[in-house]
């Protein structure tokens, strides 16, 4: 997020590779500019601890091998589960359909669009986050929210980070 | 054709009646203005009733976006905002990169058009298919990033993109201007006044509708190419590093920076107010416009305020031009204007020539209030501003701008004004740089170097120029040979630019689109065959609509000049000393180049 400069060409990539057309709406990542504080940051699936998605009426949420979240669109019945529990808005339903981050089959799109080195993937890493406390903050908010909120959640170190800068 | 490219809907908005219509774009319409700034010069050119009062409801306010805006693309999301300049009384347009123009796109809309006058003031909340006009009592007077969370919180979406005018805007400051993505501004020629007119606070939009190119594998091919070209470009790391503050010491060491007003073209505080300073005191990451690879804006941090910002223009008004040496205050005035939605060249006009004139005796502090301003002194620069934003006391007169205002005092203080039609100039003296001295001249929104930004000739790239424009002389700052040439070209790139809704910096200083580059991107994404002779033909084409357009708002061709001082007075120190523009001599070449 320190160097996210708000380009959104993650998401573009990200669009593109799913779906062969510009539809930044149908990204998978989502790049939120908070103009009020200079943040910018891209969001999407963290693989948190708690799998809060995964509580699925129908069990149409599988975990893949890199451990991504495999939606099965002949299962899904849409009902927006996975969404109300997602505490970050990485899970979304548009137009008749799932959007998560299937980390493009372990070759991330969006860290390849990245000039800025912002994005990384990192699949050694084995030590999960957890998502809990922003779960219990996030409450009824829809997926835009919760990605409002829990981005200025994060930019409040960096904030810190940058007055220090200036002294 | 239709399919790619296009979202092929236009936006007919009236807020008089708080109706909304939408037609089908007429694609044979647009296919010899391709989009943006000259589909909607051609737009205003045809539906516009020239006589209007351009704070009127009948003057036509129009958003404009391009086949390319927001698509792979990089630096390629501007919008145009187009009407009638209260400033000026001719053409006005005014273009800003951020997100906005990428979200507009994804709403199908290639055109808003907006005509009449709200009773009320409120938002367009405008989506595919419908537009909300939504009351706004509590957004009156509030700022340009309040107004933006606001409508986000309260569409319960934070991925809606804002255009909105600030309290300038409202108060119909003549130079007002309408600001996107928190501080993208469009900033020249008054467009915020217009939208403050009609009693508009803002447009939001949200997109849904994907955009399609004709030839995939082709798009991303050429789309590759300027990917490279950019990144491999000689000024990348200056660029990424400075963005355009790094002018301030280019054109400090060629003695063409404004200092107190155009009486110098130099200052000796340089490093105390120079991008270098900027990027490492006060920079605390990079910012970018959609898409872009370049990412050239940067958030700033200062002991009491922070923003996006400045670029060169409004860092060089609020230091140099007015004798300032304080930085921070710089800064600070980078966030309040763009905050308050003011133009800061425009501004920073206002002050410089009321500073110069009183320092020679033209006016008098009581000619203005009390007002009396000298070079540097920020705490009075502050409160002037703060009356203008306002329309406070004798804010009122400078908000009309300082051409108008010169109207009340005697010849020798109007010739300071530094003004071509009316619209302030940009800095850069023209004594020490030729071909942007035509620019300015001949721009048909008044003084202005956007519409060729010959950069070229400040590149030493003589053989090049030997071959793009028949002499080496192109390529040297200093002389008047082959300049006409130069702008000629130039403003067509800048044409295309505005076209595909391509960031200037990159498309035209940086030397990337050509008509060869442009025919296939177009062709590529649109499916619409393009040819760089017909590209040549359109842009031509496209430069005669300005200058009708202009006859039409009552300009003539003698208007096409600059002001005297650029004439006659040189410069007596630095690497431009002694140097004045021939004016008349180039804008004959360029007149013949055009068989006007």
């Amino acid at each position: 997020m320190e160097k996210c400069t708000g380009c959104r060409r993650c998401e573009t990539a990200c669009a593109f590779y799913h779906t062969g057309k510009i539809s930044n709406r149908q990204a998978r990542i989502k790049v939120l500019n908070l103009y009020e504080t200079g943040i910018d940051g891209p969001n999407v699936c963290q693989q948190c601890q708690q799998r809060y998605c995964m509580n699925c009426p129908v069990d149409a949420l599988t975990l893949g091998s890199n451990g991504q979240i495999i939606v099965s669109p002949t299962v899904c019945i849409l009902c927006g589960a996975c969404e109300k529990a997602c505490p970050i808005g990485a899970i979304e339903l548009f137009d008749g359909f799932v959007y998560v981050c299937d980390l493009c089959g372990g070759d991330p799109r969006c860290v390849k669009a990245c000039t800025e080195n912002a994005i990384t993937y990192q699949p050694d890493i084995t030590e999960k986050i957890s998502l809990a406390d922003i779960k219990n903050q996030a409450g009824k908010m829809n997926p835009s929210q919760k990605r409002h909120f829990y981005l200025n959640q994060l930019g409040v170190e960096l904030r810190k980070k940058w007055s220090k800068h200036h002294g | 054709m239709g399919k790619y490219g296009y979202g092929s809907k236009i936006l007919r908005v009236d807020l008089t009646h708080r109706r909304f219509r939408i037609e089908n774009l007429d694609l044979a319409w647009i296919k010899d203005v391709i989009g943006g700034r000259p589909a909607n010069t051609k737009r205003l050119a045809e539906e516009l009733d020239p006589n209007c009062d351009p704070l009127g409801p009948d003057n036509l306010l129009i958003f404009g976006v391009g086949p390319l805006t927001g698509s792979l693309l990089p630096a390629s999301a501007y919008c145009t905002v187009t009407a009638k300049s209260p400033l000026t009384g001719i053409l006005g347009d005014s273009a800003a990169g951020g997100q906005f123009g990428a979200e507009m796109k994804l709403t199908g809309f290639d055109q808003i058009t907006i005509t009449g006058q709200a009773d009320k003031l409120l938002y367009l909340m405008i989506t595919n298919d419908a537009v909300e006009f939504v009351e706004c009592p509590t957004l009156a007077g509030q700022n340009i990033v309040r107004t933006t969370a606001a409508i986000r919180t309260e569409q319960k979406d934070h991925a809606v993109q804002v255009a909105a005018i600030g309290p300038a805007g409202e108060n119909q400051v003549l130079f007002a201007t309408i600001v996107s993505s928190g501080n993208r501004v469009h900033g020249r020629t008054g467009m915020g006044a217009v939208m403050g007119s009609k009693n508009l606070k803002a447009l939001a939009v949200r997109g849904r509708q994907p955009l399609l190119v004709a030839d995939t594998l082709a798009f991303l091919d050429e789309v590759t190419k300027i990917e490279q070209k950019i990144l491999q470009h000689n000024e990348y790391q200056k660029r990424y590093h400075m963005g355009t503050t790094m002018l301030m010491q280019d054109l400090n060491g060629i003695g063409i920076l404004p200092t107190n007003h155009f009486q110098k073209g130099a200052c000796e505080y340089l490093d105390e107010i120079s991008g270098e300073t900027l990027a490492k005191k006060y920079k605390v990451k990079n910012k970018a416009c959609f898409n872009c690879n370049l990412h050239c804006s940067r958030y700033y941090i200062t002991d009491t305020h922070q923003a996006e910002g400045p670029e060169f223009e409004t860092l060089c008004s609020f230091t140099s031009r007015l004798g300032n040496r304080d930085l921070p205050f710089a800064l600070e005035m980078n966030a309040y204007l763009n905050q308050m939605g003011l133009d800061s060249i425009s501004t920073a006009e206002v002050i410089g020539w009321i500073i110069e004139c009183q320092e020679k005796g033209l006016i008098s502090p009581t000619d203005l209030d009390g007002l009396q301003i000298g070079w540097g002194q920020t705490g009075k620069i502050r409160v002037a501003v703060e009356m203008l934003a306002n329309r406070r006391g004798v804010g009122d007169r400078l908000a009309d701008g300082a051409t108008k205002l010169s109207q009340s005092f005697g010849p020798e203080a109007q010739t300071l004004v530094m003004q071509v039609k009316g619209l302030d100039i940009i800095c850069g003296d023209p004594r020490g740089i030729k071909a942007y001295g035509l620019t300015y001249a001949i721009a048909s929104r008044g003084a202005d170097h956007l519409r060729a930004e010959p950069y070229f000739e400040l590149t030493e790239r003589r053989q090049e120029a030997k071959k793009r424009f028949g002499t080496e002389k192109a390529a040297q700052r200093m002389e008047e040979e082959g300049k006409a040439a130069l702008v000629t070209y130039s403003e067509k790139i800048s044409l295309l630019c505005d076209a595909l809704t391509m960031c200037k910096n990159i498309g035209l200083c940086m030397d990337i689109l050509n008509f060869e580059s442009t025919a296939a991107l177009l062709q590529a994404g649109t499916g619409v065959k393009y040819s760089p002779e017909y590209l040549q033909e359109i842009t031509h084409r496209a430069v005669k609509r300005d200058h009708e357009l202009n006859k039409k708002f009552g300009m003539k061709n003698e208007q096409d000049t600059l002001p005297e001082r650029f004439l006659k007075e040189p410069l007596t120190q630095g690497p431009t000393k002694g140097s004045t523009v021939n004016i008349k001599k180039m804008v004959d070449e360029y007149y013949q180049l055009h068989q006007w």
